[in-house]
């Protein structure tokens, strides 16, 4: 046998070809009682919770009710993470905020970017530095 | 009090996809093989019909079907997610998305479940990745080419895929089961192969004498990985058994390709492979493993009329020091066919006759035709791509 096959698996490059919003489902949880559900149950009965859900079909949205609790929104993510907000005593308009960072939500942890180098799966085009090859200087 | 046969009743409603009353099946299946329209049903009481229309049927009815029925498909918000989130195009209907979800282990009727988009579905993946890969790489060697058609719809790849496209499992498959969710009957998952890491692709001595392993061998008895074929088995037996995540999962991404190729057309079939299969990302140079890359190129050089390879050292640092490097070249006359780095002579002219290799087989022409494009109406005359002499041999 001359060459063997190294079995691997492809690597996934998300928006490259087809692009798959990593947020699956989100959870409006509300309670009839509290005081504090007012934003969120006017959020529900309102044409902006119809709105928000048509822009984006591959989600799934539960409406239910948590009694005695504050009220929350609960997302679930492609890659089995969950992240849930508590939205008490918040207006409708800033529960859509909320629902709405949670939707583009990546699902990973929260991590500082800053200082991290780029990373690709790409081979680098001009090749590494080598002090071999190139101007070698005689001492 | 009579006895409700709900899969008699709504063979009206559903036509194609009634579920046959299970004394009377084998009969019905013969009398209806050639009939393109539905069976006459029998008389049945009006207000069973009405509950056929009905999205939701009750819970009895429900727990005895080992899928969920075609009405529940509509109601689902997880079907209606899933179809959303791959942009599957609108004339894949939320049913045949809902049967493709359908184990063989779940539901042993193949006019429930996925086994029939999933065979085709594998020959469609089978054929474009091929295609793709031999276009592409001409001189890429046998092994090489089973490993990347592993690499880009294995069953390891499809599961992966599965999962990144948010597909959950069930716990266990039945009629009143989101039919969002995958169904089928679970086994404990596979136990790991004994196998050296990382898995190699290569001629091996089996234990059994009996099956020829060579790489022509795997070309025309084995499948399009070069593995030995699963074993048909009976309908029975595989539900019995029943199936592991991964196998689940593999086939229900096979058979949503077949299904997009059979609702929306070859086009829309082709885009959605594009989309999800070669958008991934394969490193060629990495699948090959190569035993003696010198006396390989030694071979190649003789048989393409090459002169001999020669080592020459380009450049070299701390030769007496604890960490020297060495730059060789393989040059063949005056051509310099590879060039590799190493902490010693022996490993940088290996690293080098390796580069040389590759550079020979990972040969890919800049412009490449794929024989599936002459399918497309008004395509350009053919004209014939590379074909090379094929790999050295032993």
């Amino acid at each position: 046998m001359v060459v063997q096959g190294v079995k691997t698996v492809s690597k996934a490059q998300n928006g490259l070809g087809a692009f798959i919003l990593q947020c699956k489902r989100i959870d409006f949880h509300y309670c009839d009682w509290a005081g504090s559900s007012r934003g969120m149950k006017s959020f529900l009965t309102s044409p902006l919770l119809a709105q928000f859900t048509s822009r984006y079909p591959g989600v799934e949205f539960r409406v239910s009710p948590r009694p005695n609790k504050h009220p929350i929104l609960k997302a679930y993510y492609i890659n089995g993470r969950e992240k849930a907000v508590c939205v008490r005593n918040l207006e409708r308009e800033q529960i859509l905020k909320k629902a709405d960072f949670l939707v583009a939500n990546s699902g990973k942890k929260n991590e500082l970017i800053r200082g991290k180098t780029v990373v690709s799966q790409n081979e680098n085009v001009r090749g590494i530095w080598s002090p071999m090859h190139g101007g070698i200087k005689s001492i | 009090m009579k006895r409700l046969r709900l899969l008699k009743w709504s063979g009206s409603v559903l036509s194609p996809r009634t579920r046959p009353d299970h004394i009377q099946s084998q009969l019905y299946t013969f009398r209806r093989c050639l009939a393109t329209a539905a069976a006459p049903s029998e008389s049945f009481d009006e207000s069973v019909e009405e509950l056929a229309d009905a999205p939701f049927l009750p819970e009895e009815i429900l727990q005895r079907l080992p899928s969920p029925p075609v009405t529940a498909a509509k109601t689902s918000a997880k079907l209606a997610a899933l179809h959303a989130r791959l942009s599957l195009p609108s004339r894949l209907p939320l049913e045949t998305l809902a049967r493709t979800l359908v184990d063989a282990s779940a539901d042993p009727s193949i006019r429930f479940n996925n086994k029939p988009f999933a065979v085709l579905g594998n020959d469609l993946l089978g054929y474009y990745t091929s295609e793709y890969l031999l276009s592409q790489y001409p001189r890429l060697p046998l092994a090489v080419v089973f490993a990347a058609m592993y690499a880009y719809h294995g069953p390891a790849t499809l599961a992966a895929i599965a999962r990144e496209w948010g597909v959950e499992a069930a716990a266990e498959p039945g009629g009143e089961v989101d039919p969002g969710l995958l169904q089928f009957k679970r086994l404990p998952p596979e136990p790991k192969p004994e196998l050296p890491h990382p898995q190699l692709i290569s001629t091996r001595q089996e234990e059994n004498p009996k099956f020829r392993r060579t790489m022509s061998s795997r070309s025309v008895y084995d499948d399009q990985f070069g593995e030995i074929k699963r074993r048909v088995q009976g309908a029975e037996t595989s539900q019995e058994k029943g199936a592991t995540l991964q196998r689940a999962s593999t086939d229900f991404v096979r058979a949503v390709f077949g299904a997009v190729y059979l609702h929306a057309g070859r086009a829309a079939a082709k885009q959605f492979y594009n989309d999800h299969i070669t958008s991934r990302q394969v490193d060629m140079a990495s699948l090959f493993h190569i035993k003696n890359p010198t006396r390989d190129l030694s071979r190649l050089c003789a048989r393409e009329g090459f002169q001999a390879p020669v080592a020459k050292i380009l450049s070299e640092t701390g030769r007496k020091s604890r960490t020297p490097v060495f730059v060789v070249g393989i040059y063949s006359g005056s051509d310099l066919l590879g060039e590799g780095a190493g902490a010693s002579l022996d490993e940088a002219r290996i690293r080098a006759a390796v580069a040389a290799m590759k550079g020979w087989y990972l040969y890919s022409p800049t412009e490449f035709r794929l024989p599936s494009e002459m399918e497309e109406p008004g395509a350009r005359p053919w004209t014939p791509i590379l074909v090379d002499p094929g790999e050295i041999a032993n």
